[in-house]
């Protein structure tokens, strides 16, 4: 359990998240934020980094296999003390090894064998790997929307939930925790996902304006789209 | 014997105008953070966080009356008396000077975002200043009956 009252000043000096998939970016810029999180001490800022680094899937390599992977994530596991920040971090991890069996199933895959996911329900998944949601719709409610948005081959609508069950389950814990450490790494985490959502939106009207671009200039065959996406 | 009786009379004497010194001091400093960091993200408004910042400063007010009230010579008889009001009215002071601050921490974090809650956002500060009314109030009521 952190001090309760470490960040107070911190924390006050940090703008409010805005409503997510409404905000077109987060409410505070990286520089600006990481200008703040000056004000963390050294033991916290490396959990921090931590926290971060296991978390962002901009941290990992294209060519990362599962394996290696689980690895850093479960070594991350060990470098983070304060119960609530490991206990969020299981909640995420368990949230994509569902999506990864639900991923792994869609390409057709039969029911993995060795190390597919992180976390209490990897030996339960592949035991129920014929249910449409591996029998665990108690647990996780939204599986059922992922598994049809997965099939309906959405991936927009899929990545709009899972950052929407991470942001409630970020949230959650945020109530608990006002001014202490626990509370900083929360916002940072909910500030990634802004920012993901974000970038999403940008890529999404990029590709979408290429295409309209392409489109409407069909017939002008030798116009060269200068840094357009392949 | 008779010397640790008087000097726990003493301690009693003087531990509500202490703990509730500490109290305010601590209940500010969380308040006032609060506002300093609160200052840096909003364009106007810094009076408030500070008037609202200096909302625990009441309980060593309080602590001051309390320990006039029990000023009196120490015997054998009352010092019983007054360590028993001193002391717990003292803590009850501290508890209520420390999270006060930390309701008008929390006040001050939800204002800087939706100035139109001020007023409400003050209601569990508020409330737990009632709770320190009680303790000076009640305090005051029974040492009356200390010879």
């Amino acid at each position: 359990m952190s001090d309760p009252d470490a960040y107070i000043a911190l924390i006050s000096s940090l703008p409010g998240s805005e409503r997510l998939f409404v905000a077109k970016q987060p409410p505070i810029s990286r520089l600006r934020l990481d200008r703040r999180l000056r004000a963390l001490t050294p033991e916290d800022v490396k959990v921090l980094q931590v926290l971060e680094h296991a978390l962002n899937w901009g941290d990992y390599d294209m060519d990362v296999t599962d394996v290696q992977a689980i690895e850093r994530c479960k070594a991350a596991l060990g470098d983070i003390p304060q119960p609530t920040l490991q206990k969020l971090f299981l909640e995420r991890m368990d949230l994509r090894t569902a999506v990864a069996a639900l991923r792994l199933r869609k390409q057709g895959g039969s029911s993995p064998a060795g190390t597919f996911g992180m976390g209490r329900w990897v030996r339960h998944i592949p035991a129920n790997w014929s249910d449409p949601t591996f029998k665990l719709e108690s647990s996780m409610p939204w599986l059922k929307e992922a598994h049809q948005l997965l099939e309906a081959e959405d991936p927009l609508g899929l990545e709009r939930l899972l950052l929407s069950v991470s942001h409630k389950q970020l949230k959650r814990h945020a109530a608990r925790h006002l001014f202490d450490f626990e509370a900083v790494a929360i916002y940072v985490l909910i500030w990634n996902i802004f920012d993901r959502w974000a970038q999403s939106n940008a890529q999404d009207a990029a590709t979408r304006f290429e295409k309209l671009a392409q489109q409407a200039m069909a017939d002008v065959a030798d116009i060269d789209f200068e840094g357009a996406y392949a | 014997m008779n010397e640790l009786v008087l000097t726990l009379g003493w301690l009693g004497i003087y531990a509500p105008m202490a703990l509730g010194a500490a109290s305010s001091a601590i209940g500010c400093a969380i308040a006032g953070q609060a506002s300093i960091g609160a200052m840096t993200e909003t364009e106007g408004g810094y009076g408030r966080f500070i008037g609202v910042s200096a909302f625990p400063s009441t309980m060593v007010i309080y602590g001051i009356v309390i320990m006039f009230t029990l000023n009196r010579d120490v015997t054998p008889e009352n010092a019983g008396g007054l360590f028993g009001i001193g002391i717990l009215s003292g803590i009850a002071l501290m508890y209520c000077g420390i999270w006060q601050g930390r309701a008008c921490a929390a006040a001050i974090n939800a204002t800087k975002e939706k100035p139109e809650i001020f007023g409400l956002s003050l209601a569990p500060a508020a409330i737990i200043e009632g709770f320190g009314v009680f303790a000076f109030v009640f305090a005051l009521v029974i040492s009356a009956g200390i010879s």
